[in-house]
């Protein structure tokens, strides 16, 4: 009975930000001490949508840097993930991939803009892309170098001996094998760069656009029912994956373990 | 023939797209700390290191950022381990099953927003005190956020990591086979506080402690939950860092860039300890 109660107290308490999330960006008057809203309505809504030449670039904005670094990192962390699985000195090179994750964004952000401004890449769409494939190209690599087992291998090999071609062995054996894991990582890269916050505003230099941008901005302007609302069209892409399938985000406690030998 | 290895592209790649941007960037922010380059370039000073090194706020704000994530992740590790030992197999059953990886699907820029909601002094908890009758006004609540405590930067950390640690803990404990470890120790004549703490933690520890020191350092130099909840003074390095980089006044610029590359220096040279660490663990480990 009590492993029931504690388990409900859970739920609960991990849909709580999602429902005040949601009554937050519907509220009209909710003054101290009301628990609950005096009023509802879809203002925040009608004004994010009325506001839509502003947000909808943004957006937009938003899902296409996402997309075109997932595409990216998971295209090119595929075919690295195979040699760092195989190399020899396997352990530098994952400790190499870390390095990202273990330095910060603002650090990796501050001391890339220099360079970047020197590139003509500082508030570019190009710029803030490549700083968000630091992140994704080396979660990729450590994601997708679990798929290189020695089963896989094996297979390689079998391939090889019954005469596929190079081209053969990636397009008709391995991709198709590895096609739910490149999904996976397709996603979670997609995720690294929809979420980023410290990157864009550094080296986009104020002048590239992110949700998360908008957010911080409705936010510190004192703007919490925008905020909100704002804050619940960031959710929606890996809300919806989760719907569809666990697995996609699961995947990141799954890298953690390999990553890491656990 | 020549004996030269060839190098593999993809190899290569890696260690541009990684490594490059962080030697680069690590260079330049040396160059422009000892006045090398820049808008106030007057050829080599080490003034500005000097300025950081002397500086209370560079060293506090770096105790303060350890506290702030060893704080965070020993009271989610202190939950997630309490959970997975209280509720075991119904992690993996009905709504909990999908819940747990909520969390997941929520940044920290949201996470800082909903702990300003619950937390703020008219915010959701404040009004349950008031509906209790504990408090009559919002100033009589106590001030949870913006504060040394970090209360807020603690929450909004524990709230995303301990779902994820959870799942991990689950996941290894089944790795492991931990339940019929325990078995086998409950047989043997162990309480079942002797088989959690003999036993399961022991297991669990050594496996995750990898993990948790990489999260150690993630939030470490976390930046948007201190941005938003976190106290002014003092700072975690994070914000410090971003702050000293875009004041109005050029002059601290260099400074960021010094007290920028000493934190990158301390994160990556834990880093690189904790993967030699184990490199050297799995050696000693296939020797035995």
């Amino acid at each position: 009975m009590m492993r029931r109660i504690l388990a409900w107290t859970l739920c609960g308490s991990l849909l709580s930000p999602l429902i005040l999330l949601v009554v937050l960006s519907l509220a009209r008057h909710w003054t101290w001490p009301r628990l609950l809203p005096a009023e509802l309505q879809a203002r925040q809504w009608q004004d994010l949508i009325a506001d839509a030449s502003t947000l909808g670039p943004i957006v937009l904005r938003s899902l296409g840097i996402g997309t075109g670094v997932a595409i990216l990192a998971t295209a090119l962390g595929f075919f690295s993930s195979r040699s760092v699985a195989r190399h020899p000195r396997q352990g530098p090179l994952l400790a190499l991939l870390h390095l990202p994750f273990a330095v910060s964004p603002v650090v990796l952000g501050v001391s890339l803009l220099y360079l970047f401004l020197r590139l003509h890449l500082a508030g570019h769409l190009a710029g803030v892309m490549l700083a968000h494939l630091i992140f994704a190209y080396a979660y990729a690599v450590i994601l997708l170098s679990g798929f290189w087992t020695p089963k896989m291998r094996a297979l390689e090999e079998m391939a090889v001996s019954l005469g596929a071609q190079r081209w053969q062995l990636w397009l008709e054996v391995l991709m198709p094998l590895a096609r739910p894991l490149l999904l996976v990582c397709l996603f979670q890269a997609f995720m690294i760069s929809w979420f980023d916050y410290a990157l864009t505003l550094l080296i986009g230099d104020g002048q590239i656009s992110t949700l998360t941008v908008a957010l911080y901005q409705y936010f510190s302007s004192g703007d919490i029912r925008l905020a909100a609302t704002c804050a619940l069209l960031l959710l929606a892409p890996p809300l919806l994956a989760l719907l569809m399938n666990q697995r996609l985000l699961s995947a990141t406690v799954v890298t953690a373990l390999e990553a890491h030998g656990g | 023939m020549s004996n030269r290895r060839r190098v593999d592209p993809w190899i290569g790649l890696l260690v541009v797209l990684t490594a490059g941007p962080l030697t680069a960037g690590m260079g330049f922010m040396l160059l422009y700390s000892t006045g090398l380059i820049g808008l106030l370039a007057n050829g080599f000073t080490l003034r500005y290191w000097a300025r950081v090194l002397a500086d209370g706020q560079t060293w506090i704000s770096l105790a303060y950022s350890a506290c702030m994530g060893a704080i965070s992740l020993g009271a989610s590790l202190g939950l997630a381990f309490t959970l997975q030992a209280a509720l075991g197999a119904r992690l993996r059953a009905g709504a909990l099953r999908g819940l747990l990886f909520l969390p997941m699907a929520i940044p920290p820029l949201v996470a800082a927003l909903l702990s300003v909601e619950l937390l703020g002094n008219a915010g959701l908890v404040a009004r349950l005190a008031h509906a209790v009758g504990w408090i009559e006004r919002p100033e009589e609540f106590p001030t949870l956020l913006y504060t040394r405590s970090g209360v807020g930067i603690i929450f909004a950390h524990v709230t995303l990591v301990t779902p994820f640690l959870l799942l991990l803990l689950d996941r290894l404990a089944r790795h492991e086979s931990v339940a019929e470890l325990e078995q086998v120790a409950r047989t043997l004549g162990a309480s079942r506080w002797q088989a959690w703490r003999r036993v399961r933690l022991p297991v669990l520890w050594r496996a995750c402690a990898p993990v948790l020191s990489v999260y150690f350092l993630v939030l470490m130099g976390a930046y948007e939950v201190p941005l938003l909840v976190g106290a002014q003074y003092p700072s975690m390095i994070s914000v410090l860092i971003q702050r000293r980089f875009s004041q109005f006044d050029l002059g601290t610029r260099p400074e960021a860039y010094a007290l920028a590359s000493i934190y990158a220096c301390l994160a990556a040279g834990l880093l690189l300890a904790l993967f030699a660490s184990r490199a050297k663990h799995r050696v000693l480990e296939r020797a035995e």
